[in-house]
C-alpha cells in the first residue's frame, strides 16, 4: 500500500509542490489533534523517565529515601491525602513512605528499557527472516513459515510464565548477569523470541507484494544487485508498516513487564517498577485507594498515549485505512 | 521444630514479641465461655494459600495444621490437653490409656492402647497398626518432612552417613526389618518403643502424627497424604484446590476419646481466599462462623484493635517462634562481620514496619523463645537486658540499639579491616547475599536493611526463593551467607531447640558451624545437657548454651513474635492453646 | 475436501509432538534438580538419588521423554513395593508437590478454564460485533464515537488492572458481585452460584477482547459494504438490514470465526492473569503455582495441553474456513 502511495504522489508531482511520502504523513499526522496530544504526552513520559535522576533532584525527591516517621504502624502514611504535598507531588508509598512520583520514574526506567529493547530485537529479527523469506521464497520461505508457524503454535505468555525461574536461574549459573539483570535479560529474550514470528509475517507478506512491483522489476531488469534491491528498493519502503507496528506493540510489552513484575516472576525488589508498584497498592487498597489510582493511572494513560500515537501513525501512513 | 512456615506473614514480619515469662496469652476469650455449648452447624477457616503443606500424619510438621488435624481428624499416643493457660501444655491419653510408662533410665516406653477406639472404616485400631504408622517415616523417599527424631532416635544400626539400615515399610531389606521389628515390639495392645539414649520427653513425641496408626492395606505411600484414614471425630470428604471438607466420622466414639468435644457437624478450610477478602469477611461478619485461618492483614490490624466492637472477636498473642537471620559460618567465617551486621541492623524501623511491639512483638535475645519458660533467659549478650524493653536506646550491658548501634558496628568494620580483609571486601564491595522468601512486605523490608547496612558500608543483596525455602537453603551448596529463618520448640524443652540448631546431628542447622573453633565445646556441652535428667539443672545448660550461641553469632537473632486471630460472631469458646500457639480448634462452637 | 483435511490433521499432529519435544526438553535440561526438591530437611544424598530413580530423572533425556509419551497412552507406575501407584492413561505424570496424577489435577482445573473462556467469548463476541456492526453502520456518528473510546480503553487497560479493579471496588468495596465462596459450582447444581464465581472475570477478559473485535468487526464491514456485490443487493432493493446482516456479515464471518477460533484457544492456555487474581482454580493458576514451586511434570503437561489446543484450534479454524469461504479449498 505504500508503493500506491508513492506513485500517487509521482502523478501530483507536476502540478503542485513536490512533497515526498515523508512530508505528506507528517503533514496528515499533524492535523490528527489527538495524535499529536498523545505524541507530546509520550514524549514528555519518555524524557522524563530518561533523565529521571535530574527530574527526581529538581524536584528535591529521592526513590530510595525512606520516611517512616510518616507512616503508621498499619503502613499508611499520616498526612491527608497520603502525603500529598510540595515535597511529594504524588505523596507516599505505604509501608515504607517512599516517595510515589520518583519511584514511579525510577520503575518507569526498567518498563521502558524492557519494552524498547524487546520490540528493536523482534523486529530485528522479524526484518531479517521476513525479507529473506519473502525475497528468495522456495524452499527458504517454505521453512521459515514452518518454523514461524511452529513457534507460532506456542502459548508464548504461558511458556515465558513457566520458563521465568528455571531460565533465570539458567542465567545466573552461567554468569552472564545476576539477579535483576539476569531477569531483564530473560524478559527481553523470551518476549522478542516469541514476538518476532508475527513481525516477521507482515514483513514477508509485504515483500511478497513489493516485489511483484514495476519498480523492483525495473530494478532487476537494469542488473541491479540482489544488495542493492534488498536495502535501496524494499526496505525504505518498509518502513512505514515497521513503524505502525512499532508504535502499537511498544505498550504491549510496557505492560507485559508489568504483568510479569506483578505476577513476583519478572523483576524483584528492592528494585521498583510499575508491577511492583501496583502488586503492593493491591494490599492497600481499601485504606490507601490513591496508591493503586495514581499507579494504575499512570499505566493506562502512558499505554493509552502509545496506542493513540500508533493509531494516528498508521492513519497518516495508511491512507487506505478507514478510520 | 516446627519451622515457621506456617504464615510467611508472620515470618515476613521480622520481629520478634515478647512475652510474659510463663505462658502468655492474652487478648479476649470468648464471653460465651460460660454459655452450654451447641452442637451443630458448620465452622469455616478462610484460608489465603492454596492448601496445607500436608494431612498424612506421618508428615505434618507444621504447628497451627498440626494443631488442627489433631484437633479433628488424627488421634495420637497422648495428646496436650486442650484448655486455657499454662495447663494446655500437660500432657494428657488419648489413644493410650496412660502418658507412657518410661523404664531402663528412660530407654524404653510402653504406652498401651485404649479398648474401643477405630479407624473410619470401623477397623479397631491395633497395636500393629500403630506399629506399621510409626515405621513409615523410615521411608524418607516417600514419607518426607514429617519430625526427624524416631529416625535418630529408635535404637535401630546406622549407615556410616547416619540415615538407617531400615527404610521403612514400602521397600527394605530383611535386616532393616528385623532391626525395626526389634526397636519397637507389640505385646497384646502394648506398644513398646527401645531407644538408643535416654530421652526423658519422648512421651512429648506421641503427640505428632509420626506415631500414630496407619493401616497397612490402606497405605497408599505419597497419595496417603490426600485422604488419611481418619480416626478422630472428623472424616476428610473433600480435598479439593478450593476446599478441605470435613464431617463427622460415625465410626468414632466419645467413649473412647477423652480429649475431644466435636461439635460442629461440619469443619472446612477454604482455601486460596484473597487475604484482604479475608479481612473483609470478618470486619462485615459476612460469615459469623468462620475463623481466620491466618490472622488478619497488618494493614487492618487497627481496624480490630482498636474498635471496641470486636472486643470478643480478638486475640494478640506472643507466638512460640524465634526468629534470626542464620550466618552460614563457611561463607562468613569472620566474627567482626557478623557483629557489625548484628549492630548495624535497624532493628526498629522493621519492628516498627512490622507493626510495632503491640501487633510484631519484641527484639530477640537468644533463639529461645519466652514461651520456653524454663529455658528462657535473655542472654544479656544480645538485644535488651530486658526482654521486654522496646526503648529505642543503647543497652548497656549488649550495646544493643533498636534501630542501630552504628558506632559499634564501625568499630567491628575497622576491626575486621584488618583481622578479616578478605571478608570484609566481600561485606563492602562484593555485598552480602541474604536467602529469603519472596513476600509483599519484603518489597518494602528490603530497602530499610539496605539503607541500614550502607550506614556501615555493608552492601547486601537478597537471593528470594520461592519454592522450597527450607530444603533450598538447607542444602549447603546452595545456601547464601544469611538465611532467613524462624524456630519453635517442638515440645516444651529447649532440647528441640538448640541441639536441632547448633549441632551437626540437628535437623535444622543453618548455620554450618562444625569449623568453628567454639563448636567442640559446645557440644559436649549440648550432650551433657541431652543426658541431664534433672530438668532444673538441664535448663540451666540450655540458658548457657543459649548465650554461648549468640556470643559467637552463629545467628543473628531478631524478634520474638506476636499473632493475631480473629473470628466471626458466632464462634464461641476461643481460646488460646499454648502447644502449637494456636486456637484450640477442636473446643469451639458454634452459636446459631 | 477429506485429503484437505487429513492433511492438516496430519501436520497438526506432527506440530503438537515436535512441540512436546521441545517444552520437554527445554524443561529437562534446566539447571536444578527436581529430585532433590520433592526432599524434606533431613535431606541426604542417598534420598535425593532414591527420589532421582523414583521420579525416573536417572534415565537419559531420551527414555524420560518416552516415559512420558508412553505413559499419555499406557499409564505410568512410580515408586516401589508396596508404596507403588499408577497414574492411569492418559497419564501427564506425578506432582510430588500435591500427591496426585497431574490428569486428575488437569480435570479439575479444565472445567474452570473452559467455562471462564467460553463466558468470556459470549460475552465479548456479542460486545464486539454488535458494537462493530452499530459502529459502521452510524459510521461518524455518535455511535461510532462511542465505540472508539470503547476500542480505545478496552485495549489501553492491562487486564490486571481491570481485573484488580473489579475485585477490589465491585467485589470488596461496592460490594455490588459478593464473593463466591463455595468454589466453582458448575451452572447446572446453581446458576446463582456459578454466575457470581465468573461474572467479573468474564467480564474483564471480555473488554480486552471485545475491543478487538469491534474494531476488526467494523473495519471488516466496512470495506465490504464497498464491494460490488453489495451493491448489486442495494440496488435490487433489499432492505439496509437485509444487506448488512446477511451480506454483509456472511463476508466478515470468516475471518471473525478464524479469531475467535484462535483467541479462545489462547486463552485456555493463557488466562493466567485473570485466574490469579481472582483465584479461579483453573490451568492458569495451577501452572503460575507449580512455576512457583518448581512442580515440573504439572508445567511441562500444561505447557503442552495449551499448545495442543492452539494448534487443534487453528486445525478447526482451518477446515471451518474452508467451508465459509469456498475459495481456500480450491488452493
Amino acid at each position: 500500500m505504500v508503493s500506491k502511495l508513492k506513485s500517487a504522489n509521482a502523478s501530483a508531482a507536476g502540478q503542485i509542490i513536490s512533497r515526498s511520502p515523508r512530508q505528506i504523513a507528517w503533514r496528515r499526522f499533524r492535523r490528527n489533534k489527538v495524535g499529536m496530544v498523545s505524541a507530546g504526552i509520550s514524549i514528555v513520559v519518555l524524557m522524563l523517565s530518561l533523565f529521571a535522576p535530574v527530574v527526581c533532584k529538581i524536584l528535591g525527591i529521592n526513590p530510595d529515601e525512606l520516611n517512616l516517621d510518616l507512616i503508621d504502624s498499619s503502613g499508611i502514611p499520616t498526612l491527608p491525602n497520603g502525603g500529598i504535598s510540595r515535597e511529594h507531588p504524588l505523596g507516599l508509598t505505604p509501608g515504607i513512605g517512599r516517595d510515589l512520583l520518583a519511584n514511579l520514574l525510577y520503575g518507569s526506567r526498567i518498563s521502558f528499557l524492557v519494552a524498547f529493547l524487546t520490540t528493536g530485537l523482534a523486529i530485528f529479527i522479524g526484518l531479517i527472516v521476513g525479507i529473506v523469506g519473502g525475497y528468495f521464497r522456495g524452499r527458504i520461505d517454505d521453512y521459515l513459515g514452518r518454523f514461524t508457524d511452529f513457534l507460532l503454535a506456542f502459548p508464548a505468555f504461558f511458556m515465558i510464565v513457566a520458563l521465568s525461574e528455571p531460565m533465570v536461574a539458567r542465567i545466573q549459573e552461567t554468569g552472564i548477569a545476576q539477579g535483576n539483570s539476569a531477569r531483564v535479560i530473560f524478559l527481553i529474550f523470551f518476549l522478542s523470541f516469541f514476538g518476532w514470528p508475527g513481525f516477521s509475517r507482515l514483513v514477508r507478506s509485504q515483500v511478497l507484494s513489493l516485489r511483484e512491483r514495476d519498480f523492483v522489476t525495473a530494478a532487476q531488469a537494469m542488473g541491479a544487485s540482489r544488495k542493492r534491491i534488498i536495502f535501496k528498493e524494499l526496505m525504505p519502503n518498509l518502513w512505514a508498516p515497521v513503524i505502525v507496528v512499532v508504535s502499537l506493540s511498544l505498550p504491549g510489552y510496557l505492560a507485559a513487564e508489568a504483568v510479569f513484575s506483578f505476577l513476583g516472576i519478572g523483576i524483584q525488589p528492592p528494585a521498583t517498577t510499575w508491577g511492583i508498584l501496583l502488586d503492593n497498592a493491591r494490599r492497600f487498597v481499601t485504606v490507601y485507594p490513591n496508591f493503586f489510582l495514581i499507579t494504575a493511572g499512570s499505566l493506562v494513560l502512558v499505554v493509552l498515549a502509545f496506542n493513540l500515537v500508533g493509531d494516528a501513525l498508521r492513519d497518516a501512513l495508511d491512507p487506505r485505512s478507514e478510520r | 521444630m516446627r519451622k515457621n512456615a506456617i504464615s510467611t506473614r508472620v515470618l515476613a514480619a521480622l520481629s520478634a514479641g515478647a512475652l510474659v515469662s510463663t505462658v502468655i496469652t492474652v487478648g479476649a476469650t470468648s464471653t460465651a465461655n460460660a454459655a452450654t455449648p451447641k452442637a451443630g452447624g458448620t465452622l469455616y477457616f478462610l484460608e489465603h494459600t492454596p492448601r496445607l503443606d500436608h494431612y498424612d500424619p506421618s508428615r505434618i510438621y507444621t504447628g497451627r495444621d498440626l494443631a488442627f488435624m489433631n484437633s479433628f481428624h488424627t488421634r495420637t499416643l497422648v495428646a496436650y490437653n486442650p484448655v486455657p493457660g499454662e495447663k494446655g501444655t500437660t500432657l494428657v491419653p488419648d489413644l493410650a490409656t496412660n502418658t507412657g510408662v518410661p523404664s531402663n533410665e528412660a530407654k524404653t516406653w510402653k504406652f498401651t492402647l485404649r479398648p474401643g477406639s477405630t479407624f473410619e472404616d470401623g477397623k479397631a485400631i491395633t497395636c500393629e497398626d500403630v506399629k506399621y504408622g510409626t515405621s513409615r517415616v523410615f521411608a524418607t523417599d516417600v514419607i518426607n518432612d514429617g519430625p526427624a527424631y524416631l529416625q535418630s532416635w529408635l535404637d535401630i544400626p546406622k549407615n556410616a552417613d547416619g540415615t538407617s539400615t531400615y527404610t521403612g515399610p514400602y521397600k527394605n531389606t530383611p535386616a532393616g526389618v528385623a532391626a525395626f521389628n526389634k526397636a519397637v515390639t507389640c505385646k497384646g495392645s502394648t506398644i513398646t518403643f527401645n531407644l538408643n539414649k535416654s530421652i526423658a520427653d519422648f512421651n512429648y513425641l506421641a503427640t505428632y502424627g509420626v506415631i500414630s496408626p496407619v493401616q497397612k492395606k490402606l497405605d497408599t505411600g505419597d497419595k496417603y497424604d490426600l485422604n488419611p484414614q481418619a480416626t478422630g471425630p472428623y472424616k476428610i470428604v473433600e480435598n479439593s484446590a478450593t476446599q478441605l471438607r470435613l464431617v463427622r466420622n460415625t465410626k468414632w466414639k466419645k467413649s473412647s476419646d477423652p480429649v475431644r468435644t466435636p461439635y460442629p457437624d461440619e469443619v472446612i478450610i477454604q482455601f486460596g481466599l484473597d487475604e484482604e477478602v479475608i479481612d473483609q469477611i470478618m470486619l462485615e461478619d459476612t460469615i459469623p462462623n468462620a475463623v481466620n485461618f491466618g490472622g488478619p492483614l497488618p494493614t487492618n490490624r487497627d481496624k480490630f484493635f482498636k474498635d471496641a466492637k470486636f472486643a470478643d472477636r480478638r486475640m494478640n498473642n506472643s507466638d512460640p517462634y524465634a526468629r534470626y537471620l542464620a550466618f552460614n559460618l563457611v561463607k562468613m567465617p569472620c566474627l567482626e562481620i557478623r557483629q557489625a551486621m548484628y549492630y548495624a541492623r535497624d532493628a526498629k524501623a522493621l519492628l516498627d514496619y512490622a507493626g510495632g511491639p503491640d501487633y510484631a512483638g519484641s527484639y530477640a535475645t537468644g533463639v529461645i523463645s519466652p514461651l520456653l519458660a524454663t529455658d528462657f533467659e535473655a542472654t544479656k549478650v544480645v538485644g535488651p537486658s530486658d526482654y521486654k524493653n522496646t526503648a529505642d536506646v543503647i543497652d548497656a550491658t549488649t550495646g544493643f540499639k533498636p534501630s542501630g548501634n552504628v558506632a559499634k558496628a564501625q568499630a567491628y568494620m575497622d576491626a575486621a579491616k584488618t583481622k578479616c580483609p578478605a571478608d570484609y571486601k566481600k561485606a563492602t564491595e562484593t555485598g552480602i547475599v541474604i536467602d529469603g522468601r519472596p513476600s509483599a512486605s519484603d518489597n518494602d523490608t528490603i530497602p530499610i536493611n539496605v539503607a541500614a547496612y550502607a550506614r556501615v558500608g555493608i552492601k547486601i543483596s537478597y537471593n528470594l526463593i520461592k519454592s522450597g525455602y527450607y530444603p533450598t537453603v538447607m542444602d549447603a551448596t546452595k545456601q547464601s551467607d544469611l538465611s532467613t529463618s524462624g524456630w519453635g520448640a517442638d515440645w516444651a524443652n529447649a532440647s528441640t531447640v538448640i541441639p536441632e540448631l547448633f549441632t551437626t546431628a540437628g535437623g535444622f542447622n543453618l548455620s554450618q558451624n562444625s569449623k568453628d573453633p567454639a563448636y567442640k565445646a559446645f557440644e559436649d556441652k549440648v550432650n551433657l545437657a541431652m543426658k541431664t535428667t534433672d530438668r532444673k539443672k538441664q535448663a540451666a545448660l540450655w540458658k548457657e548454651l543459649d548465650k554461648e550461641a549468640m556470643k559467637n553469632f552463629w545467628v543473628l537473632p531478631t524478634l520474638f513474635g506476636k499473632a493475631q486471630e480473629i473470628w466471626g460472631s458466632a464462634v464461641q469458646n476461643v481460646f488460646f492453646w499454648v502447644p502449637q500457639g494456636n486456637l484450640a480448634y477442636g473446643k469451639l462452637w458454634i452459636n446459631q | 475436501m477429506p485429503r484437505f483435511i487429513l492433511r492438516r490433521a496430519y501436520f497438526a499432529t506432527l506440530t503438537i509432538l515436535l512441540v512436546s519435544i521441545v517444552v520437554y526438553g527445554v524443561f529437562s535440561i534446566l539447571p536444578f534438580d527436581p529430585a532433590a526438591l520433592t526432599c524434606g530437611q533431613k535431606c541426604t544424598p542417598a534420598i535425593v538419588e532414591a527420589n532421582r530413580v523414583k521420579l525416573g530423572f536417572d534415565k537419559p533425556l531420551w527414555q524420560q521423554y518416552w516415559l512420558f509419551l508412553s505413559g499419555i497412552f499406557l499409564g505410568r507406575t512410580y515408586g516401589a513395593g508396596s508404596a507403588e501407584f499408577t497414574c492411569p492413561a492418559p497419564s501427564f505424570g506425578y506432582s510430588f508437590n500435591e500427591n496426585m496424577c497431574v490428569t486428575d489435577m488437569l480435570a479439575e482445573a479444565l472445567p474452570v478454564t473452559i467455562n471462564l473462556a467460553i463466558g468470556a467469548f459470549v460475552i465479548w463476541i456479542t460486545v464486539g460485533v454488535g458494537l462493530g456492526l452499530l459502529a459502521a453502520k452510524f459510521r461518524g456518528r455518535y455511535p461510532d464515537t462511542i465505540s472508539s473510546v470503547f476500542v480505545l480503553l478496552g485495549t489501553s487497560l492491562p487486564t490486571f488492572v481491570t481485573g484488580l479493579f473489579f475485585l477490589i471496588y465491585v467485589t470488596i468495596k461496592w460490594k455490588i458481585v459478593p464473593l463466591s465462596l463455595e468454589g466453582f459450582t458448575p451452572i447446572t447444581e446453581s446458576p446463582v452460584k456459578y454466575l457470581q464465581y465468573f461474572i467479573l472475570p468474564w467480564l474483564t477478559l471480555a473488554i480486552l477482547y471485545a475491543a478487538f473485535y469491534t474494531r476488526f468487526t467494523r473495519a471488516t464491514v466496512l470495506e465490504t459494504l464497498g464491494e460490488d456485490y453489495i451493491r448489486t443487493a442495494r440496488a435490487k432493493g433489499l432492505s439496509e438490514r437485509v444487506v448488512l446482516l446477511k451480506h454483509t456479515m456472511r463476508a466478515a464471518l470468516a475471518p471473525i470465526t478464524t479469531s475467535a477460533g484462535l483467541d479462545i484457544a489462547g486463552l485456555i492456555g493463557g488466562a493466567i492473569i485473570t485466574e490469579s487474581i481472582f483465584n479461579l482454580a483453573g490451568l492458569g493458576r495451577m501452572t503460575l503455582q507449580a512455576v512457583y514451586e518448581f512442580d515440573l511434570s504439572v508445567v511441562v503437561a500444561t505447557t503442552i495441553l495449551a499448545a495442543t489446543v492452539v494448534i487443534t484450534m487453528n486445525l478447526i479454524v482451518d477446515i471451518a474456513y474452508g467451508y465459509l469461504d469456498p475459495r481456500v479449498r480450491m488452493k
